[in-house]
């Protein structure tokens, strides 16, 4: 019996050294914090947007001025093939997602570590701490959204019902950051190399992934590489907001095509690009799966080290 | 919830330490650990089978020599750490004075602080205003609440601390030497601040290693010697079998403020030790 005391705060609690609290009694108790969860991430953006007057133009300058340098190798040095035009919004769109998704890994690494003294002394769910990165990370990108209208009214893109794509990235995007963290928050703290081995994997993964380049332009034999990442499919609808090339199937630029004979007649068939997207969906779920489940392990001996 | 229920239940509670922390961990290891129960020359148990049902409006007081546990049992029942064995049940909320200045942020101002602090422990905005004067009063920054907290002073930040944590109104108190550090009219504030707590019904965990704390503020104690719970009764009782067992209570000759600020120095440069 859990009883609330008095003014509605979050009261007792049960542990047990046989078995772990299932999903359901995690879920309940992030549930009962979610003020304290508001709370901390209101403290993390008023010390990131107030603790300079630039604070906001900072958070976006890096996607930005990464996009302006790919944008100015890509077109101005090599002649661009990849992507789709106007390349600056196309790299702009890929960028920011992917500034959430690193940023929200990179962040989640440290989540326990950093906060060692609080995770000492408090008892609120530990999934809080990595939850407060993921989320704080998700209201940077939403704020960086007008950045992307920006862009779009300058090359004259109406939008179309198709940006309804990006809420659905951002939430593939939300998962797979959680997914991670719950798994990298508390093994950082047990294994400190961890901490050294995500960056580099990060970075391997941005090249790895169709940040820079649509997935039309991968060949056919790598597309499995593609299809076993997860980012891809949260890329493929974060770009489709604006380019409906990249989902679709029947548009003559893309190698997306297939020669088939069938009665004795060559037929072209054209595949659409939504296969990535559940693949990626599938794969998303998955690591968020291992998550919960890594999580709940490590807690424990995550408390003795900390 | 009905008066008679107790507030904490501990019940066959063990939790287990490997001897040399840090050690070399595969990731494979601690996925798969738990059940095959390897490597136990490495492990230690602080304490194991303790048990003991405490109500509301009682107040304990844990003894033990150094590295018997009692800190490791304020940790189980604050809920920062996990037991290895049996069941802890808290059904109240819980304020811990442990690791005292630890949910403190020193790039923020004291003010951003105690809002921080307050509502990390579930404290609402509102609640907070209504206590806020009080809290700096208490705690005797007034001139430095736009300061950053990593500027105060180490005395000045245990005082906020200890200000912020005892004002939540919470029904449990759990208090791990705390009040060795800070200057001795500081002490007795608290102190002061403590027993007014204890008369409006407030449940007492207290670790000290002072009889005169201990004999004038509980009415329970709890012994843990050798890895178990040796002792559970009156405090008085409980005190006379640790100083048989002790042969000698330090206090007794060293005198209460000497053996204050040995812990002071202790505690200080022990603050990273869990035990």
């Amino acid at each position: 019996m859990t009883t609330a005391s008095l003014m509605g705060r979050p009261g007792g609690f049960t542990t047990t050294g046989t078995g772990r609290p299932g999903l359901r009694e995690r879920l309940r108790r992030v549930i009962q914090y979610r003020r304290i969860l508001a709370l901390l991430v209101r403290r993390d953006l008023k010390v990131r947007y107030a603790g300079s007057t630039l604070g906001y133009v900072w958070s976006i300058l890096d996607p930005l001025l990464m996009s302006l340098v790919y944008w100015f190798v890509f077109t101005v040095i090599f002649n661009r093939r990849v992507g789709f035009a106007p390349y600056i919004l196309f790299l702009v769109l890929g960028q920011l997602m992917w500034a959430w998704f690193n940023g929200g890994v990179s962040g989640t690494v440290r989540a326990l570590r950093q906060q060692a003294q609080m995770v000492r002394s408090s008892n609120v769910p530990r999934e809080l701490w990595v939850l407060r990165v993921v989320v704080s990370k998700g209201v940077e990108f939403v704020l960086s959204v007008p950045v992307i209208a920006i862009f779009a009214l300058c090359y004259l893109k109406a939008p179309s019902i198709d940006v309804l794509y990006l809420p659905l990235a951002m939430l593939m995007c939300f998962f797979l950051v959680l997914g991670f963290g719950l798994i990298l928050a508390p093994l950082t703290v047990l294994v400190r190399d961890v901490e050294r081995i995500v960056p580099i994997f990060m970075r391997v993964m941005f090249y790895a992934s169709p940040v820079l380049y649509s997935v039309k332009d991968v060949p056919r034999h790598l597309h499995i590489a593609l299809s076993v990442n997860p980012t891809t499919g949260m890329l493929v609808l974060a770009r489709a907001s604006f380019f409906p090339q990249e989902l679709a199937g029947d548009v003559p630029e893309m190698n997306n095509s297939k020669q088939v004979i069938v009665n004795g007649h060559v037929v072209t068939h054209y595949v659409n690009n939504w296969h990535f997207v559940w693949h990626s969906a599938i794969g998303i779920v998955v690591i968020f799966a291992i998550g919960v489940f890594v999580f709940s392990r490590l807690e424990r001996p995550m408390l003795k080290e900390i | 919830m009905t008066t008679s229920e107790p507030v904490i239940s501990l019940h066959d509670v063990g939790v287990q330490f490997s001897r040399n922390r840090r050690r070399h961990r595969s990731i494979k290891d601690l996925l798969i650990r738990r059940k095959l129960g390897l490597d136990t020359q490495g492990e230690f148990w602080p304490f194991r089978h303790v048990s003991f049902d405490i109500h509301a409006g009682e107040s304990i007081g844990v003894v033990g020599r150094n590295g018997q546990g009692k800190s490791t049992l304020l940790s189980l029942i604050a809920g920062v750490l996990l037991p290895d064995e049996g069941s802890v049940n808290v059904r109240l909320g819980v304020a811990p004075l442990i690791a005292i200045t630890g949910g403190f942020e020193s790039e923020l101002t004291a003010r951003d602080n105690i809002y921080l602090v307050s509502g990390l422990h579930g404290m609402s905005n509102d609640e907070i205003d209504a206590a806020f004067d009080e809290i700096v009063d208490f705690a005797e920054i007034g001139d430095f609440l736009d300061t950053p907290f990593k500027h105060f002073s180490s005395g000045m930040k245990v005082r906020l601390a200890f200000s912020v944590v005892s004002r939540l109104n919470e029904p449990i108190l759990l208090v791990d030497e705390v009040l060795a550090v800070g200057d001795k009219r500081f002490r007795n504030k608290c102190l002061k601040r403590i027993e007014q707590l204890l008369e409006g019904g407030t449940t007492l965990f207290l670790v000290s290693h002072s009889e005169g704390n201990l004999r004038s503020y509980c009415q329970r104690g709890l012994y843990l010697e050798s890895g178990e719970l040796r002792a559970d009764g009156p405090i008085e009782e409980v005190i006379e079998k640790y100083e048989r067992d002790q042969g000698t209570w330090v206090e007794r000759a060293v005198g209460d403020e000497v053996q204050l600020e040995e812990y002071a120095d202790l505690a200080a440069s022990s603050s990273e030790d869990v035990f």
